[in-house]
This record gives structure tokens, sequence and C-alpha cells, in this order.
């Protein structure tokens, strides 16, 4: 049975995304019309108003921009402490996830991390969630 | 993007609107006796009206004026106006609702288009007796403009949002937890010197430091209080303004910039630090004022936490971006120093009133006669709005 998560925030754009995720695909929306990639889903791009994207895979790389670790306990899934942090994706979007294999004192801003999936659970069903560490040898 | 505002239409409005009464209610009292806390959580004794309908008359009184004389209600976000109205008797000319500095500038944008005089800006939030809670599960519901969206990956809470922010001040700047402790000590001591504040215990910065971290690099220190209270405000056209019982406070300058573009990435919170908003602002409250950050006596920012003040005091060219940790220290901004913040102990410290308590603070230190609280020949004073890309700006002067 997959880890229990808090719940998801669901629509008809997250259910896509989080599709993909049961085959381990990461993948974002990607303006058909000027290539733009965006996060968190949704139905127009806001670069160019156009409601053309297609869900594209990403390179699963991102550099570090910034972390924090909860010292208080907010979700049963998560006791303290644990941290989530923010990577800014080689496609341009930022992206909040957690790290993997990396201690919390070693995290360096810019830091290159890449994807790695665990699993997760909520009303909604089961998922992988994407997380980040560092890049495989 | 090209300018956006009209600077000479803009300027027409200076000092057209005067704050003629304020008022709030008893912080201390109404955080002590939480009907929530008394009664069982969940089962409020007071509401949001209740605190609403005490601030209104306190600022009615301070004003000389009654209720009859308002043709204009503002009111929080907590409040319908059709229920605030009609508890209170009124059929305004004209209504609107937001935070507060957005009430002012709507309040002055009605005024000046003939739609209404007097407008009474009124707030109040039972939000301690509710048992309000900012993060975590009970924060349901949250769609795509939420944190609660990053809630499968653990990140929950402004408060989160704000500990990336100054982690990254961190990591870019430098910037220390200490210099960072200084603005929450800072508000405490002028807390201390406000009778109506909740918190009326010093804090020393080796408290600060000793206190346990909430979202880290953020400790408790850092974040404001939940608390109950009400707020009200009484601004009318200034010509209307004199022979009243105080010498009218002018709205020297409003300003206005949102910032939301990848706002749900972070991205304004991360990568710029807000500071797109901020100088779009400073673009308008300044020339329109006729005024620079040097002439700014008394400064006040929505402070829901201490790392509000490190973005605006940046932003808006108090201190070179980067350069606001130093900035804090030494007592700069503390009563007495340089550029006294917050002096009615802010959010942190006096009353989270979603910034509806600043405006108070800053129409008496103009006023004068607030005994060891009083920045001493004040004349200037501005407040800075920042919150989730909504940055607004209003300067108050004595005339």
């Amino acid at each position: 049975m997959a880890t229990a998560r808090p719940i998801r925030s669901m629509d008809p754009y997250a259910e896509q995304f989080w599709t993909y995720t049961l085959k381990k695909e990461l993948r974002l929306q990607k303006c058909s019309d000027c290539g733009k990639f965006r996060w968190p889903p949704g139905p127009t791009c806001d670069k160019c108003l156009s409601e053309e994207a297609e869900w594209a895979p990403v390179s699963g790389r991102g550099k570090v921009l910034s972390w924090t670790t909860f010292r208080r306990k907010y979700f049963d899934e998560y006791p303290a402490p644990h941290t989530t942090i923010v990577l800014e994706l080689d496609e341009g979007p930022l992206f909040v996830s957690y790290p993997v294999d990396v201690a919390v004192e070693d995290l360096r801003e810019s830091m290159v991390l890449s994807l790695r999936w665990t699993d997760g659970q909520d009303k909604f069903g089961e998922y992988n969630l994407p997380v980040f560490g560092p890049p495989s040898a | 993007m090209a300018v956006r505002f009209d600077q000479d239409r803009l300027g027409r409005l200076r000092d057209t609107v005067a704050v003629v009464g304020v008022g709030e209610t008893d912080y201390g009292a109404d955080y002590r006796g939480a009907g929530g806390k008394a009664m069982g959580k969940g089962e409020a004794r007071v509401d949001h009206y209740t605190l609403a309908s005490r601030a209104l008359k306190r600022a009615l009184d301070d004003a000389g004026l009654t209720k009859d004389d308002i043709d204009g209600l503002c009111t929080g976000p907590t409040l319908s106006s059709e229920r605030a109205c009609e508890l209170w008797g009124m059929n305004p000319g004209w209504s609107g609702s937001g935070d507060a500095a957005q009430c002012i500038i709507e309040a002055t944008m009605a005024i000046n288009a003939g739609l209404c005089t007097t407008v009474a800006l009124v707030y109040g939030n039972a939000q301690r007796s509710m048992n309000t809670a900012y993060g975590g599960a009970r924060v349901t519901g949250g769609g795509i403009t939420s944190y609660f969206y990053y809630a499968p990956w653990g990140l929950t809470s402004q408060g989160a949002l704000y500990a990336l922010f100054f982690q990254r001040h961190k990591l870019l700047y430098g910037t220390t937890e200490e210099q960072l402790g200084a603005i929450a000590v800072a508000f405490r001591k002028h807390a201390c010197m406000n009778p109506n504040a909740v918190m009326q215990k010093p804090l020393t910065i080796e408290d600060y430091m000793n206190a346990p971290y909430v979202a880290e690099p953020l400790r408790l220190f850092d974040y404001c209080l939940i608390n109950d209270g009400g707020v009200a405000i009484i601004v009318r056209r200034a010509d209307m303004a004199k022979d009243l019982k105080h010498k009218p406070v002018m709205v020297s300058a409003i300003g206005w910039s949102e910032e939301n573009v990848d706002a749900t990435q972070l991205r304004p919170r991360l990568k710029d630090f807000y500071h797109t908003a901020h100088h779009g602002v400073a673009a308008q409250v300044y020339p329109m004022a006729g005024l620079t950050p040097k002439d700014v006596d008394v400064f006040a920012t929505y402070d829901s936490f201490s790392v509000h003040l490190l973005a605006s005091l940046e932003g808006f060219g108090f201190c070179k971006e980067g350069e606001g940790g130093p900035f804090v220290q030494d007592g700069r901004i503390e009563i007495g120093g340089e550029l006294p913040c917050n002096t009615s102990g802010g959010m942190l410290s006096e009353s989270y009133m979603q910034s509806w308590n600043h405006q108070p603070e800053l129409v008496r230190q103009l006023r004068g006669g607030l005994g060891q609280r009083q920045v001493k020949g004040a004349e200037v004073a501005q407040y800075v709005h920042d919150v989730a890309g909504k940055c607004k700006s209003i300067i108050y002067t004595r005339q």
C-alpha cells in the first residue's frame, strides 16, 4: 500500500498530471503555440493565452532555489522535522518538492538535483510523487 | 511593461481626503477573553461584527461624527457589507471591501468621484475565538492559488512561504537570523510602550534566538499573533474635515502595483522578493506626495511575518537590495532611531488585524502626543502593504 499523503488539490488538469506519475513520467503542460512550459497546470498559456497545450516530458533536472524545514507538525502524514525545497527546473518553471538522499545541511543554492520517485496515496487514489535527489553518477 | 498610471491624474488626488477618526477595540482584553478559549473551541462569544461595531463607535466618537454622517462604507474581508449596513442602520451611497490600504485607496477614489463624502472603513476579526488555522490539514479546499496545492509534498502555511523567502535572502545576501530577530525585538519594544498591545513582555535577541523554529529559518517570534479585535477609520473629503475633534491627517499619496505572474510557483517571492511591485508603487507614491523615502518619519509595513519589513525597506529604497539585514540593526528601526517602523508593535506584537491596526497608529503618530511612543516631529508616515503580490502604499502627512 502506498504512503498516505495530505490530500491533493484536484481538478481535470491536476488529474492529468498525476495520471502521468503512475508511469513515473514527469510531464508539464507546454504551450503548443509559443512553447512556454507552465506549472501548476491550467487551461491557458499566460504568455500567449493559447488554449492549445501538450503534456511534454521535462528533463527532471533542477537547481535548488530555497528550502524550509518544518519543526512543527502541520500534517499527520509529515511528522516534524521534514523539509520542502523549491527548484528551478531546466525548462523554466519553479517546482516545489522535497529532497531525498541529501542532508539538509548539505543543500546549497543552485545545487543541481534530479528527479526521483516515491509513492503516495490519498482519497483520489494512488500516485507517484516526484521528489529530488543528487543526480546518480 | 508600459507605465500604467497617470501621475498627473494621481497627483490631483493628493490631500483631497483626510483621516478624521480612528478607533480600535481593547486588543489585550480581546486576546485574554477570546470567546473560543473561554467557552470551548469554536464557540465564539464575540464575532467579527461585534468587534467591528465596537471599533466603529470609537472611531465615530474620535471624529466627533455620528453614523448619520457616514455616506460610504468599506468593510474588511471578514464582513459582509450587507449585514454590516443592516447592523449599523446604514444605507450608504457607495460601499467597497478589501484590506486596509485597498479601502483607503478605494474610498479616496469614491470621494473624488463624487459618490460620497465621508467613508467608514471597518474591520473586525474574531479569529482567535473561532480557532482560525492558517496551515495544515484544516486549510482544506485550497485550489490552485493556495499553498495547499503543495500539500502532497508537505508544504503548508504562509509562514512556510516566508521561510522559503528568508532562506533565499540568506543564501543570496548572507542575511543572518540575528538580523531578522532585530525586527521582532524592535516591534516588541514598541508594543511595550503601547498599552493597547497584546504583548507586553519585553523580548531580547537571546529570547528570540532561543525560541523554537516553526518553519526554519523562521522562529516563533517571526510569526504574527492570532487574536481578536476590531479597527475602524473615518475618512472624509478634506474640505469637510476642518473643525472636527482632531486636526485632520491627509492622505497625500496612494499607490498600487501587483506582481502575480508565476505566483503559484513562488517566482515573485523567490526570484524577485516582490521588488518589481515595490518599485511600481514607489514610482507612484513619492512623486504624488512630492516626497522621497528620506522624508518619511514613521514607517509601517504589513508584518504577518518579520520578513516583510526586509522586503519593503529594500523595495522602497530605504536601503539597497540585500542590505535589509544590516539596516534593521542597531536600533535604526526603533523609536528614536533613523526610521521607526511598526511603532505600535505591529502584527507581531500589537494585534494581528491584517494591517488595519497600522493605520490608526500612523494617524496618531502624526497627530502627536503619544508619550514615550511618540516619534518626535513626525510629519510624514508611510504604510506599505505587501501581501501575495499585491503591493499598495499610503503616505499620510500632517499639514
